[in-house]
């Protein structure tokens, strides 16, 4: 390069300043060109600058919301330790009654009480719950419950209910209750080869409710509350629980002391009596480090998920904003034209752009992270008025990582998406600002980004397909892996190569609505003025309608293959049986007024009579079966077609009761009773029954134990399952018989709901980067208007109305928005059930469903946003005067 | 006004081409021409005779297809875009038809850009005396917005001038003003080059206005066409009409050297 030479001192007036080398100009001018250009842009920063504050909120809502789960665990974990000054605690749970007792001796400590938990199954009438149980502690201090109502426990048969439960079995003081528990035999039975194991019985025993109580602090309010049993009840049922050879150990000893102050004493006491624990902390510092534990779990899992959208926002964000530079820097050309003329150098227009950016970013994030803070605190203050069951904070805690990280995220995105633009600007040649021409277009796609999309396209196709082939061969985990990579390698490809094909798909959709108008032929040939902008914004949207759409599609696929599964699996919904047996080891017969109350009850689709019965084969095994004419099976079955064949005269045997019971292979098999014998056809079912079935008359023929002693019933579909099955428990339980009911239906509807629930948290957050996307759609539309001014005003000026001008914005808005959100949804929909097949094609073939009405919903959010997006940019358009517009620099 | 000083911008057999094969415009062919300094030259010739085109070459806001431009010592043709940027700092003003001014800016602001630009103080006397010669006083404050077309473009000549520049460009600087402003303007540029001793080439198609210039060099179909010295509206005016009606090149007074 050239050095300048000494320019000839020709200046008669003063003399040069001496000026500093290229690229040490001062930061100065930029900042102030900056914040000059920013004045002028208000407007059209604004839109981009909302995309980042939605972004930035998001972010912030999530740490929050993260910050207040964090500290309601700890809260909850903490109650559970109640008013105890200290708690002795072992970390491999090796602390023993002897350690407690030692504990107990220490002078100064007041009482102390092991932490256990026993679980047990609490019956009365067709109800049931699985209820935790703790003893009642010598100390009141270390307990957290409250008594609301009688008593506290205090003999064998004594328990005190949390006021819920008892509410739920229909139980009040005084009532009795059914417990089930274990009980290890005191001897051992011996084998054999001499070596020996304790057998256990199932008993059942009659509990007095001498109280109600209430967990004030919530303590137990994500564990279904927690029963109360004296200790010494307690102690009884783990040890017929664990048997004679073992005693049982516990994780902390709670301790209250008589004097709390004389804290450290007893502390290093404590220390001595129980040398084998592992620490004595004070209660505090035991529940964080409880906290600590648990937090490498859940929370981490659940700040990822929900990061995992926050991040989808911000790319679109990301999108949004590098559109709105990039059209900036286009109307902007001139004037970077003109500094290049005047001596800035390259440099000095990137950084510009950059602060720009940087500002607009720190700004918008600033009020993301406002908005974030005073969303979730609304939520708080609301909170209360919906009975959560959880004790939320009043107020949230801002800390530093809450703040700062959606700062930094926000600006950073706003950054890295000027990064294109700012470059674009530095590129200006000084020359342009000669040009006459109104706008210079930005330099078009190049070479290496066609074939870095294609690449990846093609690649993360071939990886996605691979995934679904390992899904259907078993290997759902690396499947879910290649088709999660190859869906995410494929869709970027899809968007860097979005340039290339969508405006041509937009000028596609124009051609059709073209015929309609010259509104419309304007509004298409408009959007293809611009390949690139118009591919941004169309992309920004696609990104989180292909998401949303994927979600959907991928869950009305997995759903349809769950609910063949589950219909498989649970083959009937409901099963009443009768819970006590005659001399002869059958189940009693089913009492009619049961059978009654069962067909009364709505919504059950069938009601079938059936007997069940342990039949011996002719080589001395034994199979179960139960008998059911064919006509009654086939009603209540969810796959009736697995009852193919079944008839008089034939034994229908499911793959898996063959299995188990050696009767694979066989035409015929001969059963036997003490009725005589029976000799049947086999039929092969796919039935996944846990019996095999043969008709009334031929169960006749080996017993006389034929009157139906269980009920089976299939729930309408449509019902409302859990309302469905309380109305059977209630009808049930009014007859006071001794049934129970059993039956696969409310787990499916677990499940389904499980995946309902996910489904819509999931769309609700993708939702956030949609909204994103369609203010880029506006921002995109009012950018071209403002470019255009000069435009429309002469089409105004040789005859366009300001209906037909409002016409074409509209027409524009919902071309760009329609194109994004169809392709999006067609994207989603291959991607969604890809996904599905990848995860799931093992379980059975996966179906590409269309979930119609939310893509119906999606298409039309779209188009009626894009409209929208045209109102306010159409009335700008519409407001300029003819001549005004024309005489505009 | 001295008539021996030294050319400050030269051009050596100098070419452009737009476009190819069928296509081609030849914008520039072969042209020498030499500037010198501490004079107002105009470059005038008919539209499209390519007058901006050789503006844009010497002041190196283009890159020629052929030949060389000197500004100076400093051989331009050929400079990198840091160097031409340099150039454009210290050594290189511009006035434009149009679009001259930071709309954002006041006045103040948009004549000290440049130096600023360059990470340079303001030479707040220099300023002072450009304010007074082009008569800005009372105006600084103002945003273009508020300034009519003739201000705008004494601002645009004063921000030309803020770096001491050894030449400025200006092309068609009174083509978008009527013509009482266009002369006000004419006469400021011509106060420059005699009361501050700058070098000034302008480009005109308006004989009138090459008027106020030292010296016009007559441009035709991308070559010199013929070079007046110390023109009248009158003889500017024969030598674009000797050019309309083809007749060979005219030189009156002393020949570009
Ligand atoms: N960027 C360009 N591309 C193609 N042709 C051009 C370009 N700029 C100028 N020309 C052509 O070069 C010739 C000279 O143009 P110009 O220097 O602008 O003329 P003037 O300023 O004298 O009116 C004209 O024929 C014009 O059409
Ligand atoms: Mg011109």
């Amino acid at each position: 390069m050239t050095a300048t030479t000494t320019p000839p001192t020709t200046t008669p007036v003063v003399s040069t300043d001496s000026t500093p080398a290229l690229g040490g100009g001062s930061r100065y001018p930029t900042a102030r060109l900056t914040l000059g250009q920013m004045r002028r842009s208000t407007g059209r920063l604004a839109a981009a600058g909302i995309a980042i504050l939605i972004s930035t909120a998001f972010v912030t809502v999530t740490l929050l919301v993260g910050n207040i789960v964090t500290s309601t665990t700890y809260d909850q974990v903490s109650a559970r330790y109640a008013d105890a000054d200290l708690v002795v605690s072992h970390s491999s749970w090796e602390l023993t009654p002897e350690d407690a007792e030692a504990a107990g001796a220490v002078d100064g400590v007041a009482a102390v009480q092991a932490q256990q938990t026993y679980f047990t199954e609490l019956s009365r009438g067709g109800k049931v719950v699985y209820q935790s149980i703790a003893a009642h502690p010598a100390d009141e201090r270390l307990s957290p419950l409250r008594l609301a109502e009688g008593d506290w426990p205090q003999g064998q048969t004594d328990i005190a209910l949390p006021t819920d439960v008892a509410e739920r079995l229909g139980l009040g003081v005084g009532d009795t209750v059914n417990a089930n528990r274990w009980i290890v035999d005191p001897e051992p039975e011996v084998q054999e080869d001499g070596s020996t194991w304790y057998d256990n019985q199932e008993v059942t025993e009659k509990l007095t409710v001498t109280g109600l109580v209430e967990d004030p602090y919530q303590a137990y309010a994500l564990t279904g509350g927690m029963a109360v049993v004296s200790a010494a009840t307690l102690d009884q049922w783990v040890a017929d629980d664990s048997g004679p050879d073992s005693s049982p150990t516990y994780d902390a000893l709670l301790v209250a002391l008589d004097d709390p102050a004389a804290l450290e004493e007893a502390r290093q006491a404590l220390a001595e009596a129980v040398p084998s624990a592992t620490d004595v902390l004070t209660t505090q510092e035991y529940a964080e480090q409880v906290v600590a534990e648990m937090s490498g779990g859940q929370n981490i899992v659940f700040l990822v998920f929900v990061l995992a959208f926050a991040g989808v926002a911000l790319v679109v964000a990301g999108l949004v904003i590098a559109n709105t530079f990039q059209v900036l820097v286009a109307q902007r050309s001139r004037m970077l034209a003109l500094l290049r003329c005047i001596g800035a150098d390259t440099g000095q227009l990137y950084r510009s752009v950059l602060l720009e950016a940087a500002i607009l970013g720190l700004i918008a994030s600033v009020a993301g992270v406002v908005l974030g803070a005073l969303l979730v605190q609304a939520g708080l203050l609301v909170a209360p008025s919906f009975d959560l069951g959880v004790p939320l904070p009043g107020t949230i805690s801002l800390n530093a990582a809450v703040v700062l990280v959606p700062l930094a995220v926000g600006v950073l995105v706003t950054l890295v998406a000027a990064v294109t633009p700012a470059r674009a600007a530095s590129r200006v040649a000084p020359l342009a600002a000669l040009r006459p021409s109104d706008a210079p277009t930005l330099r078009g796609a190049g070479k290496v980004r066609a074939v870095l999309a294609t690449l990846l396209t093609v690649g993360g196709v071939a990886l996605l397909v691979g995934g679904m082939a390992m899904g259907r061969t078993g290997q759902a985990d690396l499947g879910i892996l290649a088709a999660v990579l190859g869906g995410s390698v494929s869709l970027v490809g899809v968007i860097v190569g979005a340039v290339f094909w969508l405006p041509r798909v937009a000028g596609a959709f124009g051609r059709l609505v073209g015929t309609s108008g010259p509104a419309a032929r304007l509004a298409a040939a408009n959007t293809q003025r611009n390949p690139r902008r118009t591919a941004a914004t169309a992309t920004a949207l696609l990104i989180g309608v292909t998401l949303v759409s994927m979600m959907t599609t991928g869950a009305a696929s997995a759903r349809v293959t769950l609910d063949q599964e589950l219909d498989a699996q649970y083959p009937v919904d409901l099963q009443v049986g009768t819970t006590s047996s005659d001399d002869e080891g059958n189940p009693s017969a089913m009492p009619g007024d049961v059978t009654d109350a069962v067909r009364g009850v709505g919504d059950l689709r069938a009601v079938a009579e059936v007997t069940t019965y342990v039949a011996e084969t002719t080589d001395e095994e034994v199979v179960p079966v139960v008998a059911a004419t064919p006509e009654a099976l086939t009603s209540v079955l969810n796959t009736p077609e697995g009852a193919e064949g079944f008839g008089p005269g034939t034994l229908l045997v499911p793959a898996g009761v063959a299995k188990n019971y050696g009767l694979e292979g066989r035409d015929t098999i001969t059963l036997s009773g003490p009725a005589g014998e029976v000799t049947l056809d086999v039929v092969p079912s796919d039935l996944r029954t846990h019996d095999a079935f043969l008709t009334p008359l031929d169960l006749a023929a080996i017993t006389p134990a034929v009157a139906p002693n269980a009920l089976w019933a299939g729930v309408a579909d449509g019902a409302d399952v859990a309302a469905t099955v309380a109305a059977l428990q209630d009808a049930v339980s009014a007859t006071e018989e001794a049934v129970e009911i059993s039956g696969a239906v409310v787990e499916r509807e677990a499940y389904q709901q499980v995946i309902d629930v996910i489904l819509g948290i999931v769309v609700g957050l993708l939702a956030v980067a949609v909204v994103i996307a369609l203010i880029g759609v506006a921002n995109t539309l009012s950018l071209s208007v403002i470019e255009r001014t000069r435009e429309n005003a002469m089409l105004r000026a040789i005859g366009l109305t300001t209906g037909q001008l409002r016409g074409t914005l509209a027409v524009e808005g919902m071309l760009i928005a329609g194109v994004g959100a169809v392709l999006g949804i067609v994207l989603g929909l291959v991607y969604g059930w890809a996904g599905a097949t990848a995860a799931l094609g093992n379980v059975g073939t996966v179906p590409f469903v269309v979930p119609w009405a939310e893509v119906g919903v999606m298409l039309a959010v779209a188009l009626v946003a894009g409209l929208v997006a045209s109102v306010v940019p159409a009335r700008a358009a519409v407001r300029t005067r003819p001549v005004a517009a024309l005489a505009a620099e | 006004m001295s008539t021996q000083t030294a050319p400050v911008v030269r051009a050596r057999s100098l070419s452009k081409t737009y476009g190819r094969g069928e296509a081609v415009v030849r914008a520039l062919d072969g042209v020498d021409v030499d500037f010198e300094q501490g004079r107002f030259t105009a470059i005038m010739g008919p539209s499209g005779s390519g007058k901006s085109t050789l503006m844009h070459l010497l002041a190196g806001l283009d890159s020629a297809s052929g030949g060389q431009v000197f500004l100076g010592e400093t051989e331009i043709t050929g400079l990198g875009d840091k160097a031409l940027t340099r150039l454009r700092r210290d050594r290189v003003g511009f006035v434009f038809q149009q679009f001259n001014l930071l709309p954002m800016f006041t006045a103040e602001q948009n004549i000290t850009l440049p130096v600023e630009l360059a990470g340079g103080k303001v030479d707040r006397a220099w300023l002072g005396t450009l304010v007074e010669t082009l008569g800005l006083g009372g105006r600084l404050t103002h945003r273009p917005g508020e300034l009519s077309g003739g201000q705008q473009q004494r601002v645009a000549i004063a921000r030309a001038l803020i770096a001491q520049p050894e030449v400025v460009f200006a092309d068609e600087p009174t083509g978008n003003l009527d013509s009482r402003s266009g002369a006000e303007v004419l006469s400021f540029l011509r106060r420059s080059v005699r009361e501050l001793g700058r070098t000034i080439i302008m480009v005109t198609h308006d004989p009138s206005a090459a008027a106020y210039a030292d010296r016009v060099v007559l441009i035709a179909d991308g070559k010199i066409a013929g070079d007046i010295s110390d023109p009248t509206p009158e003889s500017a005016m024969a030598g674009l009409d000797a050019l309309r009606t083809l007749e060979p090149a005219v030189t009156t007074g002393r020949t570009g050297a």
